[in-house]
């Protein structure tokens, strides 16, 4: 019984052994959302569903110029945080991902998961459906000051 | 037979995750899934340290980093600074590449949306050096645009922003959705 104790014991610790840093990619395609990810998982502006599309595109402007993570939101609400598109590694304020904000994008790319979280390297953009989503229908503007008041 | 029931006890509890709130000073941003976080931890560049595409300077700021934080080995990605301006983290972690520092702030850990490791820095300590504040963004940003100088938000006056918005409109639909848009609603 010892002699099995010991077995399950090994076989339970053995993953811990192993090099966390050592993360192997995978290939995907996937299709979804640019969105901003701190105000989607923080809950700064609202509920998740309030701050994605055309309601909270300029926020999301906002958000990814001044260096917030831009993730992609799969159809089935995985969220992929983009680390580079294509060959613009700018995932801190960088130009392309600012041009995609809002945008709905099928990337083809390498999927990294570490410590719960999936990071995707985008190889390619293989198609940009600009903003699919109406969400402004429902919520108006998220922030409501992202759209100024023309008469002031 | 005890030493069999007890692993298989342990192998049913589910892993709780460490707490690092002891020592926190963090202010609080009544966020729904925030949890206080002092930790130490070594800045890395997100893509070097998962692709080994490794830049000398972490990308001078054009990349994401990272934190391992050194109790676990856990990567945490900071996405905000300490400032509320829409802004992130990457810039104030930058001058610390390479390095391990310590962080106070704001872990987001929400089962809801089944996130976790997702962080917010408000201060920041290298070595034996006091506390340092991350909330230099908006200096920085103001340094690399002059132009842009102004009354307001920077957000409001950001070059690239701005060029965007008067290309696509608020909405990103265009100028005409825009025009519907603000008759209905001011």
């Amino acid at each position: 019984m010892h002699r099995i104790f010991k077995a399950a014991l090994g076989l339970l610790l053995a993953p811990l052994a192993l090099p966390v840093s050592a993360s192997e990619g995978t290939r995907i395609q996937v299709t979804g959302e640019i969105i901003d990810t701190w105000c989607y998982y923080s809950g700064v502006m609202g509920g998740p569903d309030a701050v994605v599309g055309s309601a909270h595109h300029t926020c999301a402007l906002w958000c990814s110029a001044g260096g917030i993570p831009v993730g992609l939101l799969a159809e089935d609400g995985t969220v992929y945080m983009v680390l580079k598109i294509e060959q613009d590694a700018g995932s801190a304020s960088g130009d392309t991902q600012l041009s995609l904000a809002a945008h709905t994008v099928t990337a083809d790319g390498m999927l990294y998961e570490r410590d719960g979280l999936n990071y995707l390297v985008v190889s390619e953009v293989v198609s940009d459906l600009d903003i699919a989503n109406m969400t402004h229908e429902d919520y108006g503007t998220v922030p409501p000051f992202s759209f100024p008041d023309p008469n002031k | 037979m005890r030493k069999t029931a007890l692993l298989l006890a342990l192998l049913a509890s589910p892993v709780t995750a460490q707490d690092f709130s002891e020592g926190s000073e963090a202010k609080t941003w009544n966020l729904y899934a925030e949890v206080p976080a002092r930790f130490e931890a070594t800045v890395v560049d997100v893509l070097c340290e998962l692709t080994g595409d490794c830049p000398a300077d972490c990308g001078a700021g054009t990349r994401q980093l990272g934190l391992v934080r050194s109790a676990d080995d856990v990567l945490v990605l900071p996405m905000k600074n300490s400032q509320p301006a829409f802004t992130g983290a990457a810039e104030e972690l930058l001058p610390f590449c390479g390095q391990t520092v310590e962080v106070d702030g704001l872990m987001i850990e929400d089962e809801d949306l089944a996130v976790n490791n997702v962080y917010l820095v408000q201060r920041i300590k290298a070595g034996d050096a006091d506390w340092i504040k991350a909330n230099t963004w908006t200096k920085k940003w103001a340094k690399k645009y002059p132009e842009a100088k102004g009354k307001g938000p920077w957000f409001r006056r950001d070059p690239r922003v701005k060029e965007v918005i008067g290309r696509e409109g608020y909405l990103g639909l265009g100028p005409e959705a825009d025009a519907a848009y603000a008759e209905e609603n001011f």
